[in-house]
């Protein structure tokens, strides 16, 4: 049964999958090579299903099981929003919303030396990269991209955080743009931030923008693409 | 200690600020107005007891329609349950003829992961403690008529509220739970008997319909939160506001405008000027919430009695066309 699965790995991509599952069998393609994302494991040459959801694949080779939950599984490259929680010698503790605490090591910033270790306040909001996932370990973050190069990682300054199902911050980020932000953004200006772990960073000119967009993007979990313009059309009325 | 750092909830630096800001601005994060509450949304019965696993055990499980005095309010974000079962007890020694009402609170980590299993925390204690005095001290529900026979027996009705979802402002939806679990309970109704008119018959509901709780009028609790340094008053504060603002206060009215508790723990002092204020603010919301709690009864009241009228299936109508 196992072998007729996997002679088709292409019929489980954007399928739901369940626990268990076998999607990929290694052993007939040899020479290639492929990332797995959150929601798969590899036992010997096969790749199985660990949680619920739909099995998504890019090109040219990654894999991964989305679905929507309100706690975070860490997963490598993937860019999240981080709260300090607490600072040592050689690691500040940031909450990803995960099941463990995650390190970020003080050297991990672009050019970061001994001699200039960055401070951070409890509770500094910071978008960060996650470098090392590994069971019964705290994953590791980093604040520059693969090359060392700060990008676009570091402290968010002011604007408003809230918090967003993982389903819905994968949303956010997808392209074409998801229509909510889309429409949001023909109107009115405004700086966001998402993280996969289920956060997003909202920053505009005033208070009152910001909550528009923030409560814009938490009511559109459950609309089709044609609700959330309507939804957004109406919420920009009320302010104007 | 890194698991309880893991698990306590935290806000950002930058929410903490935006959040006063904005209340300077008389804005609030979920697009609220300072004195305006949040929607509320009552259930009862069969609903609830869909997501409810466990059960309490009674005495009378058997013989009670598990339905009755079962209640979920939604209130924004939070979420709580509550459940009224009653048992027959004997009475306190230096009050004899009087039943005895108690609140249980359970707080799930699934609600928050701050809470703990086990012992219950200083804000489940206060939560509990709260509600107790408004329903208590202010009689709310008739005591006296939950005598069965003086100093033996009496009805101790018992409150279990269950928080299912912390999204702030959880008196006020405990309180909600309460309200109108016992406004839709029901306990079976009971008689003397026997030879020396001693014993206690309690009557299945089938027999004798259950008789509902004599509630006088409904203490609500209404929380303020106060913002130290703007002087900024916000009605109903959600969780993010309860971990910015500097002091808390509850009070419990009636719609006939009767102060029935009030509660201030700690954090900042509250000029008197500003309870009166509350107060004030606090009436007119109790009446709007009385009048709630009151339609969610006499919708759940007339399905149910719906529910007992038994119809003969329709089958004179398939007979008509069958003959056609």
């Amino acid at each position: 049964m196992e072998k007729k699965e996997s002679g088709s790995p292409a019929s489980f991509i954007d399928s739901t999958v369940v626990p268990g599952d076998v999607v990929l069998d290694l052993s007939s393609m040899t020479n290639q090579t492929i990332k797995l994302g959150g929601g798969l494991r590899q036992d010997c040459d096969a790749i199985s299903v660990m949680k619920a959801g739909t099995l998504r694949f890019t090109k040219p080779n990654k894999y991964w099981v989305e679905s929507s939950q309100k706690r975070y599984v860490p997963c490598v490259e993937d860019t999240v929003l981080g709260i300090v929680v607490d600072s040592k010698a050689d690691n500040l503790l940031i909450d990803i919303k995960g099941p463990a605490l995650a390190f970020l090591p003080v050297l991990a910033f672009e050019g970061g030396t001994r001699r200039n270790i960055p401070k951070f306040e409890v509770g500094t909001l910071l978008y960060l990269r996650v470098v090392k996932a590994n069971f019964g370990m705290n994953p590791e973050l980093s604040c520059t991209d693969a090359s060392g190069k700060a990008a676009e990682f570091g402290p968010l300054k002011d604007g408003y955080m809230f918090e967003t199902s993982t389903g819905l911050s994968r949303k956010l980020l997808s392209s074409p743009t998801c229509p909510v932000l889309e429409a949001l953004g023909k109107k009115i200006s405004f700086e966001i931030a998402v993280g996969l772990n289920g956060r997003a960073w909202v920053n505009a000119a005033s208070p009152e923008t910001i909550i528009v967009v923030a409560n814009a993007i938490m009511n559109s979990e459950s609309l089709s693409a044609a609700q959330q313009i309507i939804m957004v059309e109406h919420l920009l009325k009320n302010i104007e | 200690m890194e698991g309880r750092l893991a698990n306590a909830w935290r806000l950002t630096v930058n929410d903490k600020k935006f959040i006063k800001n904005a209340l300077q601005s008389e804005i609030r994060i979920d697009g609220r107005k300072p004195y305006e509450y949040r929607k509320i949304a009552i259930k009862f019965g069969r609903q609830v007891l869909a997501s409810f696993i466990n059960l309490p055990i009674f005495v009378f499980s058997s013989t009670q329609n598990r339905e009755d005095g079962s209640s979920e309010v939604q209130l924004g974000q939070t979420r709580v349950m509550g459940i009224v079962t009653a048992q027959l007890v004997q009475p306190y020694r230096d009050r004899p003829k009087e039943g005895i009402l108690s609140i249980f609170t359970e707080f799930s980590p699934m609600a928050d992961p701050s809470f703990e299993t086990g012992r219950p925390g200083e804000l489940a204690v206060e939560l509990g403690r709260t509600i107790d005095r408004g329903l208590r001290e202010s009689r709310a529900v008739d005591t006296e008529s939950l005598c069965i026979l003086a100093g033996k027996f009496v009805w101790a009705i018992r409150i279990d509220l269950h928080i299912l979802d912390n999204g702030g402002n959880l008196v006020d939806a405990a309180n909600i739970a309460a309200l109108a679990a016992l406004l839709t309970f029901r306990r079976p109704e009971c008689s003397l008997g026997g030879e020396d008119g001693q014993e206690v018959i309690v009557h299945p509901p089938e027999i004798r319909e259950p008789l509902s709780l004599m509630v006088h009028h409904l203490p609500i609790a209404i929380t303020f939160g106060f913002f130290s340094d703007e002087s900024i008053l916000v009605l109903d504060p959600t969780h993010n506001e309860e971990a910015v603002m500097g002091g808390r206060m509850t009070t419990t009215v009636n719609a006939n405008g009767d102060i029935c508790a009030i509660q201030k723990a700690g954090g900042e002092g509250v000029p008197q000027r500003v309870i009166m204020q509350c107060l004030q603010l606090a009436t007119s919301k109790a009446e709007a919430i009385t009048k709630q709690i009151k339609e969610a009864v006499e919708v759940y009241n007339t399905e149910r009695a719906l529910r007992k009228i038994k119809r003969h299936p329709t089958s004179k109508g398939k007979q008509g066309q069958s003959i056609d």
